[in-house]
């Protein structure tokens, strides 16, 4: 186990290294100058002489893997440069963003396997029943539904016509919880039913996988109850995968809520990238996508490493 | 029951003797009956099938069905509610909806199929070459695909997307973009794809007889391999269409995607967020045109994997 983890912490080298080239590369594949574009059409840049000083701060005289290791160094001590709209430090506009996103996608990843993993288990023991069929036509279409729509359809629904909760907004749950759980259903919602459609199927399929297998015949011969057989045995060794894309998905998530951040106004690290495309904050864009993909990264490793915690039989393959 | 094609029957008496045409043709029509049948006995697959074939209908149809103009204005017939003469009503331009949703649905569906045909052109051989050569070039090609995955959501596609607004592409660059922003995304999950099924079928019988023939590596890999490799990928790429619009309509319901006057599902959305409150009939009819497509495309890959794969359809 100690070897598979110092193994799988090695793998991450190659794939961080792959994530870092490609955000450093981005900015060199801008129209233009780097000084010009991270000036962002300042004045004094036409004067030959600041362009030099510039040319050197940033280390443009130097040959590109110079200049990539040098940005990687700053990178990996929080350096990620200066907002171009704001001039506040890039590391302090994201952190900025970061609870506000984890809270959305931990809650939204919570309410989604609350309702499927019940939802996927009845079905699949109940298979071919109306409930069944039921769960199973709701899924299919959950997965079709774009979630920005079905975001716009709740707030015309819940905060436009019944006028029962906000239509976008965001309170911090420390110093306003309740108000801060009113902002915070229908985003969660949102991010929670597409998940939620994918785990029911998945749940009920690996609980129909599961049910199938010798062990549970044994236990049934054995004379344990059915609700034992079902819920001790069947359902446990069943979450093993739904848990595993669960937490794939959480770390998706992270990434995912650009759209429904907007929609919502939710001050998270997703809309803050947004705001950066929109406003062309090229050091944002950058630092935003590289710590995002590093925490998709740790996050996958995390999972890897518990998968094998929780289905020891893994490791003797 | 499967039939036998005949030319099988006599190919059983008679030395195998090339097939005339007529029993080609033959043999084409035995293939799509079996395929039909298969077709209709997965409930899913066949309802998936008839929302495609209308899909496909309605974007051939679009130019003769349109009674307007997609794109031009007329503000004598702002926000109408629907009625005979524009029967899903009309946009706060004056637009017919019903033209707009049609010519809308013919772009995003070829920009779909583009991109994600791009996508297997690059992943497929990259997964079938890397799978079969093994090796540390295996392991660098993989480390690449990781990397690539590691961009979470739809980060990838704004990355690309944000580089071709800075190049100010317009007009059918902009569309060719963001086909190759799709297609390069999806390329990683194919190339894994196929990879997979590659290790597995490398170390067959027919690969092992193929190169005692002595045929090339690169021959076996693309000619003898990725033939069988094909049933997954077409899954996938079924499903992956369906999710490919779900982006673009994102990207274009953030304004990322095509300039205001084209018509477009995400974009039309997005404008009809403005006037939802009055109007929410604007906004309702875009989001069902996008729920339906993505419905087909995800119903007909479900009952195609169950077709193609039977151990799954027992669930």
């Amino acid at each position: 186990m100690i070897i598979y983890t110092i193994n799988r912490i090695l793998h991450l080298i190659p794939v961080l290294f792959v994530l870092t080239v490609v955000v450093f590369g981005f900015v060199h594949l801008l129209p233009g100058d780097v000084i010009d574009t991270l000036s962002a059409g300042d004045e004094d840049v036409t004067d030959p002489q600041v362009r030099m000083a510039l040319e050197k701060e940033y280390g443009l005289d130097k040959p590109i893997y110079v200049q990539y290791a040098k940005w990687l160094v700053k990178v990996v001590q929080g350096d990620f440069g200066h907002s171009l709209i704001t001039r506040r430090p890039v590391s302090v506009e994201l952190l900025a963003g970061i609870p506000a996103t984890v809270y959305l996608a931990v809650v939204g990843m919570a309410l989604s396997v609350l309702i499927a993993v019940p939802l996927g288990t009845i079905a699949a023991i109940r298979r071919n029943s109306p409930i069944d069929y039921g769960a199973q036509i709701t899924s299919l279409a959950g997965i079709s539904i774009p979630e920005f729509w079905f975001a716009i359809m709740c707030v015309l629904l819940f905060s436009l016509y019944l006028g029962w909760l906000p239509s976008s907004g965001y309170a911090s749950p420390l110093e306003d919880p309740v108000q801060s759980i009113l902002y915070l259903i229908l985003p969660a919602t949102a991010v929670g039913f597409r998940h939620a459609a994918y785990t029911t199927r998945l749940t009920r399929s690996s609980m129909l996988d599961e049910m199938n297998k010798e062990y549970v015949d044994t236990a049934r011969s054995l004379g344990f109850s059915e609700n034992k057989v079902i819920y001790k045995y069947t359902l446990r060794n069943a979450m093993i995968p739904t848990l595993t894309i669960s937490g794939l998905q959480l770390a998706n998530m992270l990434g995912g809520t650009v759209v429904l951040e907007t929609i919502f106004s939710w001050p998270g690290i997703g809309r803050g990238i947004y705001e950066a495309i929109i406003q062309r904050d090229y050091p944002l864009i950058q630092a935003g996508i590289l710590v995002l993909g590093t925490i998709v990264v740790i996050i996958n490793l995390i999972v890897d490493l518990l998968y094998r915690v929780l289905n020891p039989r893994v490791a003797l393959n | 029951m499967t039939e036998i094609a005949p030319q099988m029957r006599s190919a059983l008496g008679t030395a195998a003797a090339r097939p005339t045409m007529s029993q080609r043709l033959r043999r084409t029509q035995v293939t799509l009956h079996n395929a039909m049948g298969e077709l209709y006995k997965s409930k899913t697959a066949f309802a998936g099938f008839l929302m495609l074939v209308f899909l496909v209908f309605a974007c051939l149809a679009t130019p003769y069905a349109t009674r307007y103009d997609p794109v031009k204005q007329n503000y004598a017939q702002m926000l109408k509610a629907p009625s005979e003469a524009h029967y899903l009503g009309t946009d706060r331009y004056g637009r017919d909806i019903l033209s707009r949703i049609l010519w809308g649905g013919r772009r995003l569906v070829t920009i779909a199929v583009a991109a994600v045909v791009f996508g297997m052109l690059l992943g497929v051989p990259y997964g079938v070459l890397s799978g079969y050569y093994g090796g540390w070039a295996d392991s660098v090609a993989m480390r690449i695909v990781d990397g690539l995955l590691a961009f979470p959501g739809i980060l990838l596609y704004l990355l690309i997307v944000t580089l071709a607004r800075a190049w100010q592409i317009e007009g059918i660059w902009n569309d060719l973009s963001l086909i190759f922003a799709l297609g390069f995304a999806f390329m990683p999950e194919v190339a894994r794809l196929s990879r997979g099924v590659t290790l597995g079928e490398r170390e067959k019988e027919y690969v092992e007889a193929a190169r005692t023939m002595g045929d090339s590596s690169l021959y076996i890999a693309l000619c003898q391999i990725l033939p069988n490799c094909i049933s997954p990928l077409i899954v996938n790429a079924t499903v992956r269409l369906g999710y490919t619009i779900l982006i673009i309509a994102a990207l274009s319901f953030l304004g990322l995607g095509t300039l205001p006057p084209t018509p477009d599902w995400g974009a039309d959305l997005s404008a009809a967020r403005d006037h939802m409150e009055t109007h929410p009939l604007t906004a309702v009819f875009p989001g069902l045109a996008i729920c339906y497509t993505v419905l087909a495309f995800n119903l007909f890959g479900d009952g195609l994997r169950d077709i193609l794969d039977p151990r799954l359809a027992e669930r």
